[in-house]
């Protein structure tokens, strides 16, 4: 699936590119590495969810709106985060604030292109939708630090 | 007979009158003046017609044959209403023509001469009344000067002047007429002075960079550079304040065009303000359309990978496009509603479309009007889905007789919660599944992410029961 690679794909990814990713459970030790999911699409983020676990992430929460988002944030939960852009309507731009004002690494996968996203998202990493799994697996491990 | 007088061949003419023959000498010393007056005559353009006191034609020019259409053998001695009748541009002038003639011996004007064939001339004429050696009246001589084609010209340049000058009033852009040498307006119209909150004459001498179109003089300047080099400019996009300081964007067309001779600006301004807008509106909408693709896209590709993870692989296919067929419906219901949230009654009629000739009988649906969030729709939706697939395969709606009842309420406790249902009654003994599917999740773990809250599952014999509840803050708009 060549093609998939050559359009679309965000240049933040460029960082983070690579055609020989590992297996998706293999030579990664995830452990204590506890992900927010902030997604406002049930099934996507239940599909996130399934993938990260999988993956061998440890999901500390699900959040479809910005509050419940913020709450998880605030609570020290969690090592990184997921963000989707747009919560309904509202953005998720101050969640990306609050994870950046704690030094908490995430990364932002959107429908939206990157020069569309507000500045707030700025500097993270970011995925468009619809994403590969692998790659969307590749990224969130390449913004935690190496254990 | 008229070659005979111009060759010389006849001494004299004898013209009869009223008051008698009268005799004009041809030939001797004062013959051969005449000719040479005649001949002189014969080369002026205008046409020259002398008449009698009687009003009778005693001469007349090649330029006066040419322009009444009539022979001079024919015209001489012939009154003067046989060669053109006048019409007067206005009443008084025939008055003041003979009251002219009365006081002073000569008239010049402008009038009508209609020719006997009709065609109409329009003259300015020169009217000289001719006198014997001893003063008495004998006559007059006419000089006429044909301006038929220039007054036509002129009232198509009035014609043309009325119109252009219209669209230049009236016109919904600003016009402004620029002097190239100096750079300063020599005209605006009004649609311009609206536009600026100046007067016209305010505008007037004054420079663009002045008028705030341009950021300076060099700006100016420049323009009227390139005008030269060019012949037109455009600026898409420059900005404009008016003088109450409103803010204006506007496209300029600049063009240099010749005047008879002289170089003007002629610059069109027009307010696009509101296309920007527009454009910036479709841009907007075209970004939002491409994201809810792109999310519709992520969706449909979740929903795929579940479908295929849990359940038959045989039965893939069917069992992904009736998913999608759900997330169609739960899509129209959320665009039809611009995203700002779903009425519960109609997210549960979108679901349920297959079965609408069941509702009432063996589909009850009761709850109050509740408008639920995005998210809470998409979730409930799916689950409202899988519950009515089930129904239809194993549950209440796989046999004749059995019921469904749709509830949902919202309790009226401190802490309010939306509360749905979903009980069937009536189908084949149920058995709780020994593996857990896509279908389950959805009803289950899903639908709680969507709405912050607990849904409990039981499989009950007599049929399945769903139970969900929620804040109220979490579920409904």
């Amino acid at each position: 699936m060549e093609f998939e690679r050559a359009g679309g794909e965000c240049v933040s990814m460029n960082r983070v590119g690579n055609n020989d990713e590992p297996p998706l459970t293999a030579m990664f030790n995830n452990q204590h590495r506890r992900v927010l999911i902030v997604e406002d699409e049930p099934i996507l983020a239940f599909a996130l969810e399934e993938l990260l676990i999988e993956a061998e992430f440890e999901i500390v929460g699900v959040a479809t709106r910005l509050e419940k988002a913020l709450a998880f944030i605030e609570s020290g939960v969690c090592d990184a985060a997921i963000l989707d852009a747009n919560l309904a309507g509202v953005s998720a731009g101050p969640a990306a604030l609050a994870l950046a004002a704690r030094g908490l690494p995430f990364l932002i996968l959107s429908g939206y292109s990157p020069d569309q996203l507000s500045n707030a998202f700025a500097g993270a990493p970011c995925l468009q939708k619809p994403c590969k799994p692998e790659r969307l697996v590749a990224a969130l491990r390449a913004i935690l630090p190496a254990q | 007979m008229l070659r005979a007088i111009r060759s010389g061949e006849a001494d004299a003419l004898v013209v009869e009158s009223d008051a008698g023959p009268q005799v004009y000498t041809l030939q001797g010393v004062d013959a051969e003046t005449n000719r040479l007056r005649g001949e002189m005559l014969a080369q002026v353009s205008d046409a020259v017609i002398a008449f009698d006191s009687e009003d009778r034609v005693i001469y007349l020019n090649n330029a006066a044959e040419r322009l009444y259409g009539i022979a001079a053998s024919a015209a001489l001695g012939r009154r003067r209403s046989k060669i053109y009748e006048a019409r007067w541009l206005h009443p008084e002038d025939e008055a003041a023509k003979a009251t002219a003639l009365r006081d002073h011996g000569e008239w010049r004007g402008e009038n009508v001469h209609v020719r006997r064939d009709g065609r109409a001339l329009n003259v300015e004429s020169g009217v000289t009344i001719l006198r014997e050696g001893a003063g008495q009246p004998a006559g007059m001589l006419a000089v006429i000067h044909d301006v038929t084609e220039r007054k036509r010209h002129e009232d198509e340049v009035l014609v043309s002047e009325i119109r252009y000058r219209r669209l230049f009033e009236t016109a919904h852009d600003g016009i402004l007429i620029l002097d190239p040498g100096t750079r300063k307006i020599i005209d605006a119209n009004p649609f311009m002075t609206q536009m600026l909150g100046y007067s016209r004459n305010q505008l007037v001498g004054k420079e663009l960079f002045e008028i705030g179109l341009f950021e300076d003089q060099a700006a100016s300047q420049e323009m009227v550079q390139k005008l030269t080099r060019a012949n037109q400019v455009r600026y898409e996009n420059l900005p404009l304040e008016s003088q109450g300081g409103r803010h204006q964007e506007v496209e300029v067309v600049a063009n240099l065009y010749d005047e008879n001779g002289c170089p003007v600006i002629q610059c069109n301004i027009r307010d696009i303000t509101e296309r920007k807008r527009s454009e910036e509106h479709v841009k907007l909408l075209m970004a939002e359309v491409n994201h809810r693709a792109k999310n519709l896209l992520a969706v449909v590709q979740a929903v795929a990978q579940a479908t295929s993870k849990y359940g038959d692989p045989a039965t893939f296919a069917a069992r992904l496009s009736d998913r999608i067929d759900g997330l169609a419906a739960g899509q129209d219901l959320l665009v039809r509603n611009q995203w700002q949230g779903v009425e519960v009654s109609d997210l549960v009629e979108a679901q349920l479309a297959h079965f609408k000739d069941l509702i009432g009988t063996r589909v009850l649906i009761e709850g109050p009007r509740a408008r639920l969030t995005t998210s809470a729709a998409q979730g409930i939706g799916m689950a409202l889905h899988e519950l009515a697939t089930n129904a239809v395969k194993y549950g209440a709606l796989s046999n004749v007789e059995g019921q469904v009842r749709i509830a949902w309420q919202i309790t009226a406790a401190i802490k309010p919660a939306f509360l749905m249902s979903w009980l069937e009654d009536g189908g084949p003994k149920v058995a709780a599944p020994t593996r857990k599917g896509f279908g389950q999740i959805v009803i289950g773990r899903m639908v709680e992410t969507a709405v912050e809250g607990i849904a409990e599952i039981i499989f009950r014999e007599r049929g399945l029961s769903w139970n969900l509840s929620a804040p109220v803050e979490n579920a409904l708009a």
